[in-house]
């Protein structure tokens, strides 16, 4: 039997970029995915809801075309026409990772991988089982939807982010369970294609990790948009009644209400996929799988990476885990750092924040400043039609390092890739302030941001 | 084709070694088994001995060079052979001119060529530390390390405000990048070593030899009351008469004579003359030794062991050259053979081949004393009226005041002094 160095669980961004790393590193690499290549962020994540939210971004825009004399006639949607483009996108995508897999000679095993013990891992598919031996195991299963305990929830048929991308019709109107980001981008997505949607979120206010300003820009611009916010609200039972599902909410001030839609969608958060290591005694935090500071769980030749860990649910932190245990594995000693991990909203009205937010330099008793530059002022947001907006800096105001930054207006899931390159570089508010940049650009509010920090504002 | 020479790996931990001396000129036939050149270790001189018989084609190093392990050092041929390898080792053909030039400018070891080479480094700005400030490898090393370049700007404006100096940070960044976090590491490292990351420390149990030397150490240190007294010695003679013994000794005993083998006959002369100091106080008895029985300190992997040469002041030069050099052997060897270390009456412990001037040894009890060799530097000093460069020394003596007084001791070194500087007179 073939000794593999490495085997990989699960084909999402940790495992499948673990595993081609790995591969070009010269390590013999299997990799197991019991469903599809490309895990929940192709499949049932990042990809499909950014896919409809460029849907949803074109109608707005259609509608706000009149305003710059831009006049469509007869705007017609289909969902079966958006649900198969996604699925064509998502097809290419696979195919993507498929042919690179291949092309560095991994071993793909499609079926359920089981660890049995530190050296040995089973595949089973269509009953049969295969097992491989191996030096060390990456476990990178992922996550699924979590299922909050509600009275019926039982016994209503409802949708989790698993089937509502692939809707055959669009419905009049939908209930999404959850304010967090999965939550607002898909009603923004929802909204946006002409259902009526209300969000039910138990915190004060919806993406309740982020700022507490973009926070309130988000808000508005989805009430704008018409769709229903109920903050402080906590579902107490479901039910259907004649097609409809029926909420009963519970305001946190005792007040109930009832809430009936069309459609339920439930989108409260994630749980780990444990299903590969009930053999094995391995540590866990919750439900979650306990690793060290080099993603090692304490069985020292196992390690776990992205969603599977808790921590940030992201794609690029899951692909980042899987590269440093790659690393680890060849024995050179990596630590993950998360300190300047990018967060990103894609709702048409678009959030992103770097590093630290100003409620965890607050609860640290950091002494920061803060410098805000609102994007009306810049040109580019101008010509677009999209000035709402704006940009924080946070900064110590010794040298000027950049704790952490928070934007918020169009297209700043790919300015943040900036602020990335400033902080990893550990370069400061002043080398910002003196960067040139194109104009008219958005990326202009950098320059003015960081020149208002040190004092010399220039707009 | 030409033989490569390079720096043996003499430890499980050596990376580097110095040599210390060339033994054979450019052009030289040497034979199989000959010493080429003395190599220093982090423990001990030892000589680099030819693989093959040959002529020494060309020295890519000056003596007083650190060179890693493994790296070539010499080449060796048929006689006036070309070597192409020196000049792939070096550089390319292609600039050839150019080096020409800047050879001019700049006095530089093949190896500190290429690294400069190969990191786009000018080698007019590192300053060499090699003997002619010849810019050595390590100083092509050390002007990387502290390149300003490789710096974040935060970490740069971090250094500034509280006055540290860059270049004694170890960049942890990307290429060796220094970030915050180094200097916040260096500001902190005054903290106490359990607030340090326990990765970075290593814990050792005492034990073994190393909790013998400790035990004695402390025991000697805090029993018996030290007083050291040293002085300088003018080497020039010395070094004369080995020059002369060299060829004599070498062929008589297959061993190089070296100036420890000097000191340990001149100790042992000098010493039957001042018996006073050949002595040792044991449970409230002073025993006075007839014999005279020199222990030298020998450093080892593990710890440091004191083999011992009996009657020393009763055999000839070579015989001391023929047993040091054995016992020497089979310790490295791994022969601890309790003999070797019985009935010593005095020590000698030589840190010349360091960067050592001078310090105070710890008696090795029960001895009563206990001598420590510097190294000898060349050094102007006075003669008849004039300034003359000699080869210069310094001896420090701890004595055990107990049963030692002053005036014996500074009498020992005086007649030591005396043989030492003039000792031809010691072989008659
Ligand atoms: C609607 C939605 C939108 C999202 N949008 C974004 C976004 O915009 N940006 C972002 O960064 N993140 C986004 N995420 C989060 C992102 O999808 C996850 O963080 C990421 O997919 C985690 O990667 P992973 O490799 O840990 O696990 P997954 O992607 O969940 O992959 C795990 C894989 O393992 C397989 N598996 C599980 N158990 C086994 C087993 N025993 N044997 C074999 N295979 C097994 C699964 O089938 C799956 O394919 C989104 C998530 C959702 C649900």
């Amino acid at each position: 039997m073939t000794t593999f160095d490495v085997i990989i669980i699960g084909g999402g961004p940790g495992g499948y970029v673990a595993a081609l790393r790995g591969a070009s590193e010269g390590l013999r690499v299997a990799l197991i995915e019991a469903e599809q290549l490309g895990g929940t962020c192709l499949n049932q994540g990042c990809i499909p809801s950014k896919t409809y939210l460029k849907n949803a971004e074109i109608l707005e825009e259609i509608e706000q075309g009149k305003q710059r004399g831009i006049l469509v006639k007869d705007v017609d949607f289909s969902m079966e026409g958006m649900v198969s483009y996604k699925n064509s996108v998502l097809n290419n995508l696979r195919m993507g990772i498929q042919s690179l897999l291949k092309a560095r000679k991994i071993e793909v095993f499609n079926g359920l991988g089981l660890i049995k013990n530190s050296q040995e891992v089973e595949v089973i598919s269509n009953n049969e089982k295969t097992t491989l031996s191996t030096k060390n195991i990456i476990i990178a299963t992922g996550s699924r939807p979590l299922i909050p305990k509600v009275d019926g929830l039982e016994n209503v048929q409802y949708h989790t982010t698993d089937t509502i991308f692939d809707l055959k019709t669009l419905p009049k109107s939908m209930t999404i369970v959850g304010g967090g980001v999965i939550g607002v981008e898909l009603a923004d997505v929802f909204s946006s294609l002409g259902s009526k949607v209300t969000i039910i979120e138990y915190s004060n206010r919806i993406i309740a990790m982020e700022d507490e300003e973009a926070s309130k820009a988000l808000h508005k611009k989805l009430h704008d948009k018409g769709i229903n916010i109920l903050t402080n609200h906590l579902v107490t039972s479901v039910s259907e009644e004649n097609g409809c599902k029926m909420l009963v909410v519970e305001k946190k001030s005792g007040e109930k209400d009832v809430i009936s839609s069309e459609e339920l969608l439930i989108a409260v958060g994630r749980t780990p996929n444990n299903s590969a290591t009930k053999h094995i005694d391995l540590a866990y935090n919750g439900a979650f799988i306990k690793v060290n500071d080099y993603l090692q769980t304490n069985i020292s030749s196992i390690y776990a990476v992205g969603d599977v860990i808790g921590g940030y649910q992201l794609a690029h932190v899951a692909s980042a885990e899987g590269l440093t245990v790659i690393e680890n594995i060849l024995g050179n000693q990596k630590k993950m750092d998360y300190s300047i991990v990018p967060r990103c909203i894609y709702t048409n009205l678009q959030i992103a924040s770097i590093g630290q937010s100003e409620n965890d330099l607050k609860s640290k008793g950091v002494d920061y400043t803060v410098t805000k530059y609102n994007l009306f002022g810049n040109g580019k947001a101008q010509t677009l039609g999209k000035k709402d907006g704006f940009v924080k800096v946070f900064t110590d105001s010794k040298y000027g390092e950049i704790y952490g930054m928070c934007m918020v207006g169009p297209y700043v899931t790919e300015l943040i890739g900036q602020g990335s390159a400033y902080m990893s570089l550990e370069g400061t508010v002043y080398e910002m302030a003196e960067m040139i940049q194109p104009h008219p650009s958005l990326s202009e509010i950098f320059m003015e941001v960081a020149n208002l920090s040190i004092g010399k504002g220039v707009h | 084709m030409a033989r490569e020479v390079v720096m043996p790996k003499l430890g499980a931990t050596m990376e580097e070694g110095i040599i210390v001396s060339w033994l054979v000129n450019d052009g030289e036939f040497i034979e199989e088994g000959d010493p080429i050149a003395e190599i220093q270790t982090d423990k001990i001189v030892l000589e680099v001995e030819a693989e093959s018989s040959g002529h020494l084609l060309k020295k890519l190093y000056d003596a007083g060079s650190t060179v890693k392990v493994h790296e070539v050092i010499a080449y060796m041929g048929e006689e006036n052979e070309a070597i192409e390898q020196i000049e792939n080792f070096s550089e390319s053909k292609d600039n050839k001119l150019e080096e020409v030039n800047e050879e001019e400018k700049v006095r530089k070891t093949p190896a500190a060529n290429k690294l400069a080479k190969d990191n786009g480094v000018d080698l007019s700005l590192v300053p060499g530390t090699g003997p002619n400030s010849r810019v050595q490898k390590q100083d092509v090393e050390n002007y990387l390390q502290q390149d300003t370049s490789k710096i974040t700007p935060l970490a740069q404006k971090m250094v500034k405000d509280l006055k540290i100096d860059d270049k004694d940070l170890i960049g942890s960044g990307q290429h060796g990048k220094i970030t915050k976090k180094d200097v916040l590491s260096a500001v902190t490292k005054t903290t106490s070593t359990q607030e340090r990351e326990s990765s970075q420390l290593k814990k050792v149990p005492l034990k073994g030899m190393r909790k013998v030397i400790a035990e004695r150490m402390s025991e000697s240190y805090y029993t018996a009351p030290h007083v050291t007294l040293t002085t300088e010695i003018n080497m020039t003679e010395c070094v004369i008469l080995r020059k002369q013994l060299l060829p004599v000794i070498e062929k008589e005993t297959g061993y190089r004579l070296s100036y420890n083998d000097l000191i340990v006959k001149a100790v042992a002369h000098t010493l039957s003359k001042n018996k006073a100091l050949n002595i040792s106080l044991q449970n409230n008895e002073i025993y006075f030794y007839e014999e005279v029985n020199i222990g030298f300190a020998v450093s080892l992997d593990e710890g440091l062991v004191v083999p011992v040469i009996e009657n020393t002041d009763q055999i000839g030069l070579a015989e001391i050259v023929k047993r040091s050099k054995e016992i020497v052997a089979n310790i490295k060897n791994g022969k601890l053979s309790p003999e070797y270390f019985e009935n010593g009456t005095f020590t000698i412990s030589n840190l010349g081949m360091y960067a050592v001037d001078s310090f105070t040894p710890i008696i090795n009890q029960p001895q009563s004393a206990i001598l420590g060799v510097g190294r000898i530097v060349e050094k102007p000093v006075v003669k008849n009226g004039e300034v003359v460069i000699n080869s210069m020394m310094q001896l420090s003596l701890s004595f055990d005041h107990r049963v030692i007084d002053g005036a014996p001791a500074a009498q020992f070194m005086t007649d030591l002094k005396e043989n030492l500087e003039n000792p031809f007179r010691m072989l008659v």
